[in-house]
């Protein structure tokens, strides 16, 4: 069977990340001291040069707004973006894990591979209406990411977040697995757009199995969006993983759950009829719950790994409301919010590898008084939390704004006024961070640990913050052409809603 | 050129910005170069305003900019800029006490000053975006974007208990300005629009409930700002905890967005609700004039007792507004130019000493009249603004506001005007006993006290700081009418224009017995009641 030129162009973005997966691991045989250092820095390389690859290929694909597919795998506009998505996230997570596994004093290439298939897995996932590529999806980009929790294997808490993060995360596949094969039943085919045609034409929507069905497949969902009440993973997985890591999954993770589950719950999910709107209901509900949830506990943590953790919780409620309010303008509202929440949380994890925290030492406390050693840093660890507090002028002020006019425009007053008020509470811990950077001297004793260590370096996190605090600003001042250039495009042309 | 002939609003709001922008990225060893390029940069925009507001030639067009800036989710947003009646006073106000309060507070920071400075011009920015925004986004963004120079200001170099009132005076504001955007959504969706005229059309479309309910979303958010009782408890907090500068700035300008946004956007949009909620608005503000009045009596720190005056001055603000007259609205405007002076001219002055003697308290001054007469002369002056005594700023304004009330025709105008004199009263016990216990009687014994540690009178820098002030004092009280004549016309608009067409007629026969004064009040204006011979 010959493939043609259109179909390698769907499947490029995906061999290209695939082709460094595979490589890494072969340089790592080498165990030479004398040469590791060079392996070292050709595995980083390589790693970037395929995410670079990847990410050249899909801007021109996006440029020249071909949509080419390989059997069930359409890479439309929205596959596109969330393969652009995916790939700037790996990139900085691995610019910023060179540092961080330089001060951890622990850098082996497997990681590297690790990320590159989970990547893989992402776009995969993204990319599909197929069950059972879905499915493939899901599992290639999770366990990779089970594996990197446990990542630094010296430290305790690595065996056990990464244990209950796959744990966890296996149970919730099954259930994927359950939900899909009843609705394949069903609807009597693997394509979920079609077996959702087919139950609506049958009559089936209000039918117990069908519902159950549904229910399952959304809870794999949100599963990965760490929705209340399938988050306690979050925090631990968050704690024990190198930051690097744990900015990668808070992003992409999340990032690309929803983007999946955009393209599977306005078509398939609600096109069923009685079970949609109930799991339509059903998210409100869990949106309210995450929104509550996480936000109030958040507020109680000390550590700030945890605290972005269950920041993150947080706004997979507000990324929820966007689904409850179903409109066109909605999604766009969430993949303008998805951008700017890959900045500000990329940027927020690589602030960490910036200031050289390692180990346990993220709690408020090792962050007093570092604002003002490093004024760029602490400017941006500003547009940071600011933003993530949906503090205009902040990228991350727009998100909200989009997503709760549309909750407000389609009647949903009450659930918008939640929001606003979770934002509220949301803005003191991110304020606590701020706190700790600008407003408290750091103690003496920090002062002496900190004169005897040797000066931090960490260029390349501190320019992937950088990036980030120029990419949040963007969505704040030129946030028409983010939204509208990119977003909605993704939502009209790649799902074809507003056509 | 060209560009600034067609756009001097956008410099005039954006360049503190840029220029504070540029100030943030010097480093800290040149924090003094950084200080001054900050004042001589504010300075330069004060005198430009000057020149382009008011050197304007009369009868020309209103300085105003318009165009399209985006549309999200179906939504556009304009950027609208505009300067007239009713902001033009106070943007002056802003870009004069700017750099007034850089130059007043020249020594009081140790450490980080170019930072300091920084940040004073990104909050100068945010209020005079707000204060000439005309499309209520930009109007929120501004308004939201002020808050986070402030928080850093009074989080960083402010008092002991800094970073309790920075995160209460963040989260308070915010608190209300999130449910306000909520309403804001609501009415901009219904209207397809976020200028002020389509958002009030769509909004009388509204059954009256739903207007009621977007009128309380506005007036909280406002109120907080300005603040009205009982949402006026993060003012002492962060009035006492943030530097001088900040006290300065946030009793100047910050509370006085309050107000406007409730001439500007509240009561034209929703007027028949403002309508209905004038009593309650009203009662909120006699309680914030008394309560305010007799809570500032038993302070013991000199800056709580001027913070509580605040609340207590802006009550009258608040009252002025819920008058819906002319004459009460007028002295409302003007109260807010006098309160940004007096008041902020007692924050300088309090600073000044607190640099001095490192204490506020009243009990460790006592004769400080004998070792700073200067000092005294600008404090009693200023005092005596505040009181408002006959000839001073205070004065006029709390006299139209009181006189508007009184004459409103509202059933419950009399006896609020009345209980809201008893305030003035008030605050003249408040502020006189303070100035007898610091100023004048014997020189503290006290080795340790305050006045021991006064050992130099006002330098020249100080009094070129206060005797702009002392002279505003003055002309404001002898001659409003330089004040408030440009606000008259939009103000009468504003009660009696298209906007609340129903209103006049229904209220006035509830009160037949004041009709001839009522008519002499509407038929001459605030020009009528002028103190002056």
């Amino acid at each position: 069977m010959s493939i043609t030129p259109t179909e390698w162009a769907a499947l490029l973005p995906l061999i290209f990340p695939t082709l460094g997966a595979c490589l890494i691991p072969l340089m790592a045989l080498d165990r030479d001291q004398a040469t590791a250092k060079w392996i070292r820095g050709a595995m980083y390389l390589v790693a970037l040069a395929a995410v670079a690859a990847g990410f050249w290929f899909l801007t021109d694909l996006w440029k020249s707004g071909a949509q080419p597919a390989f059997h069930q795998l359409h890479m439309d506009r929205l596959a596109q973006f969330s393969g652009i998505f995916v790939l700037v996230a790996a990139a900085m997570a691995i610019l910023q894990s060179w540092d961080h596994f330089h001060q951890e004093g622990w850098v082996k290439g497997e990681t590297l591979s690790l990320l590159l298939f989970s990547v893989t897995g992402m776009m995969l996932f993204t990319a599909t209406t197929n069950f059972l590529v879905l499915f493939l999806g899901l599992e290639l980009f999770s366990l990779p990411l089970y594996a990197m929790v446990a990542t630094v294997r010296h430290r305790a808490e690595g065996a056990e977040g990464g244990m209950k993060y796959f744990l966890t995360g296996a149970v919730a596949s099954s259930c994927f697995l359950m939900g899909g094969v009843m609705l394949y039943g069903l609807g009597g085919s693997l394509d979920l757009t079609l077996a959702a045609q087919a139950i609506r034409a049958q009559g089936l929507g209000a039918d117990p199995m069908v519902m159950a069905g549904a229910a399952l497949l959304l809870l794999g969902f949100l599963f990965k969006v760490s929705a209340v009440p399938f988050h306690q993973w979050t925090p631990d997985a968050y704690e024990a993983s190198p930051h690097p890591i744990a900015g990668f999954m808070s992003v992409a993770t999340k990032g690309v759950a929803f983007l999946a589950l955009l393209r599977i719950f306005p078509v398939s999910l609600l096109g069923m009829g009685a079970a949609g709107a109930r799991m339509q209901a059903a998210l409100a509900f869990l949106a309210v719950l995450t929104l509550v949830v996480g936000n109030l506990t958040a507020l109680v943590q000390t550590n700030v790994k945890r605290m972005l953790a269950y920041s993150s919780i947080s706004h997979a409620g507000y990324l929820m409301l966007g689904f409850v309010a179903g409109t066109p303008a909605a999604f766009t509202g969430v993949l303008f919010y998805l951008v700017i929440y890959l900045a500000m949380n990329m940027g927020a994890f690589g602030l960490l590898t910036a200031y050289g925290l390692v180990g346990e030492h993220t709690t408020f406390e090792d962050l007093r008084g570092l604002g003002w050693k490093r004024p760029a840093m602490g400017f941006a660890a500003a547009v940071f939390m600011l933003s993530l507090a949906g503090i205009p002028p902040m990228g991350g002020f727009y998100g909200k704004y989009m997503i709760f006019k549309e909750l407000v425009g389609t009647g949903h007053v009450g659930l918008a006024i939640l929001g606003v008020l979770a934002s509220l509470v949301s803005a003191y811990y991110y304020l606590r961070f701020l706190v700790a950077l600008f407003l408290q001297a750091p103690s003496t004793e920090a002062e002496r640990l900190a004169s005897d260590r040797p000066a931090v370096h960490a260029p390349l996190a501190g320019a992937t913050v950088l990036v980030a605090a120029a990419i949040v600003l963007a969505g704040g001042f030129v946030q028409a052409f983010l939204a509208d250039g990119f977003a909605h495009r993704a939502v009209s042309e790649g799902l074809g809603l507003l056509r | 050129m060209t560009w600034l002939n067609s756009h001097p609003l956008t410099f005039l709001v954006f360049a503190p910005a840029l220029l504070g922008l540029l100030l943030m990225a010097l480093p800290h060893s040149v924090g003094k170069l950084t200080r001054l390029l900050g004042f001589l940069g504010a300075l330069a925009v004060f005198v430009l305003s000057l020149a382009w507001l008011l050197g304007r030639a009369p009868g020309s067009a209103p300085l105003a900019e318009h165009a399209p800036w985006f549309a999200l989710v179906g939504l556009p947003v304009d950027y609208a800029l505009a300067v007239d009646g009713l902001n033009l006073w106070l943007v002056i106000l802003t870009t004069f006490l700017v750099p007034l309060t850089m130059l007043g507070t020249w020594n009081s920071l140790k450490d980080r000053m170019g930072t300091f400075a920084a940040l004073f011009l990104l909050l100068e920015t945010g209020m005079l975006g707000a204060l000439v925004a005309q499309d209520l986004f930009l109007f929120y963004l501004f308004w939201e974007g002020m808050l986070i120079p402030m928080y850093f200001m009074i989080g960083v170099w402010g008092g002991d208990e800094r970073r309790y009132a920075a995160n209460k005076f963040f989260l308070y504001t915010l608190s209300g300005s999130l449910l306000w955007l909520v309403a804001l959504l609501f009415l901009a969706g219904r209207a397809g629009s976020f200028a002020p005229a389509v958002m009030a059309q769509a909004a009388s479309a509204l059954p009256f409930a739903a207007q009621c309910w977007l009128f309380v979303a506005f007036a909280v958010a406002f109120a907080i700002k300005v603040p009205l009782f009982p949402l006026h408890t993060w003012l002492p907090d962060a009035h006492v905890q943030a530097p001088t500068a900040g006290s300065v700035i946030l009793a100047g300008v910050l509370l006085k967005l309050g107000g406007y946004g409730f001439i500007r956007f509240a009561i034209p949009m929703f007027p028949q609700a403002a309508m209905h909620f004038a009593r309650p608005l009203a009662l909120l503000s006699v309680i914030a004039i008394i309560y305010g009045a007799l809570v500032a009596m038993v302070q013991r720190d000199i800056k709580k007792l001027v913070a509580y005056s605040s609340v207590s001055h802006m009550g009258f603000v608040m009252l002025g507004l819920a008058s819906m007259t002319v004459i009460g609205t007028q002295g409302a405007m003007l109260q807010m130019l006098n309160h940004g002076i007096s008041t902020g001219a007692l924050f300088l002055l309090v600073g000044m000493i607190y640099d001095r003697a490192h204490t506020r308290m009243i009990a460790d001054f006592g004769g400080v009249a004998t070792k700073m007469p200067i000092f005294t002369t600008f404090f009693l002056i200023v005092t005596l603004s505040s009181i408002g005594l006959p000839l001073t700023n205070g004065f006029v304004g709390e006299f139209w506001i009181l006189n508007g009330t009184f004459l409103s025709g509202f059933g419950w105008g009399r006896a609020y005007a009345v209980i809201a004199t008893l305030g003035v009263v008030l605050g003249a016990v408040y502020m006189l006993w303070m100035v007898k216990r610091v100023f004048w009687g014997p020189v503290n014994p006290d080795e340790e006290s305050g006045t021991q540690h006064l050992h130099s009178d006002l330098n020249a820098r100080e009094i070129a700081v206060m005797l702009p002030l002392v002279v505003l004092i003055l002309w404001m009280g002898i001659h409003p009418r330089t004040f408030v004549a440009v606000s008259e016309a939009p103000v009468t608009a504003l009660l009696k224009d298209a906007n609340a067409p129903a209103i006049r007629p229904l209220v006035l026969p509830s009160a037949p017995e004041s009709g001839p004064l009522e008519a002499a009040a509407e038929g001459h204006g605030p020009a009528s009641h002028e103190v002056h011979p």
